[in-house]
């Protein structure tokens, strides 16, 4: 094999292995490190919106399970904080 | 909520309830399980049990922010990026005028409160600056 080729795979190698050390530390051990990949990864975005942006509209389900009402319903007279978040 | 109660007089609250962070059945977290916090959930397949787990969270904590569920199709949830945690200020134009980082890391409540001061003031606690006085003694 090529000495180039070569040690290019075993830096990629130690960066994979060195990258992945530190997900697991952030993640608090080498097994939710693979949650973290499989489950949160795919679903954590920045987003495109920005400060300035028009706000988006959704609809939302009322803690009655039936009633809907729309995010921008909310807004215009007076400011409006949105906490996103679940239980677990 | 301690942002709730000191700002609720001026601006409008509101809690979207999102997809689980850490349900049992995906990446779940040790404090969750039964003999800690017990917040032991699988991912709702559907809005009947989605409710049921945001009914549970409110009665839990007597949580008294207005709140909306985030339906299955979770618009919400993806037109503001915001799994698993994320706050933001609409202003009275409908614009966004703060825009939280995501969390667990980036999720920064003091951060929205240092908006609503400098707007409306800041909101003082003498009773907690006491307990924080006698812990530093």
């Amino acid at each position: 094999m090529n000495p180039v080729v070569k040690w290019g795979l075993i830096s990629v190698g130690v960066l994979l292995v060195a990258a992945y050390a530190g997900l697991s530390v952030m993640a608090g051990g080498p097994k939710d490190a693979l949650f973290m990949l499989r489950y949160a990864l795919p679903h954590m975005h920045r987003g495109a919106l920005k400060v300035g942006d028009d706000a988006p509209d959704a609809v939302l389900v009322d803690l009655d399970g039936a009633s809907r009402f729309h995010i921008r319903e909310r807004t215009g007279a007076r400011p409006l904080v949105l906490v996103f978040g679940s239980f677990t | 909520m301690q942002l709730y109660d000191d700002y609720k007089d001026h601006v409008d609250f509101l809690t979207i309830y999102i997809r689980e962070a850490h349900p049992q059945d995906e990446w779940q977290m040790k404090s969750n399980l039964k003999d800690k916090d017990d917040v032991c959930y699988t991912q709702p397949k559907n809005l009947e049990q989605r409710v049921a787990i945001a009914n549970d969270f409110t009665k839990r904590f007597k949580f008294s922010v207005p709140f909306g569920i985030d339906q299955m199709g979770n618009a919400a949830n993806d037109a503001y990026a915001a799994w698993p945690e994320r706050l933001y200020v609409i202003d009275e134009t409908g614009h966004i005028s703060y825009k939280g980082g995501n969390g667990p890391f980036k999720y920064d409540p003091k951060e929205v409160r240092a908006w609503l001061a400098q707007r409306y003031g800041e909101v003082k606690h003498p009773e907690a600056a006491a307990t924080s006085a006698e812990k530093k003694s």
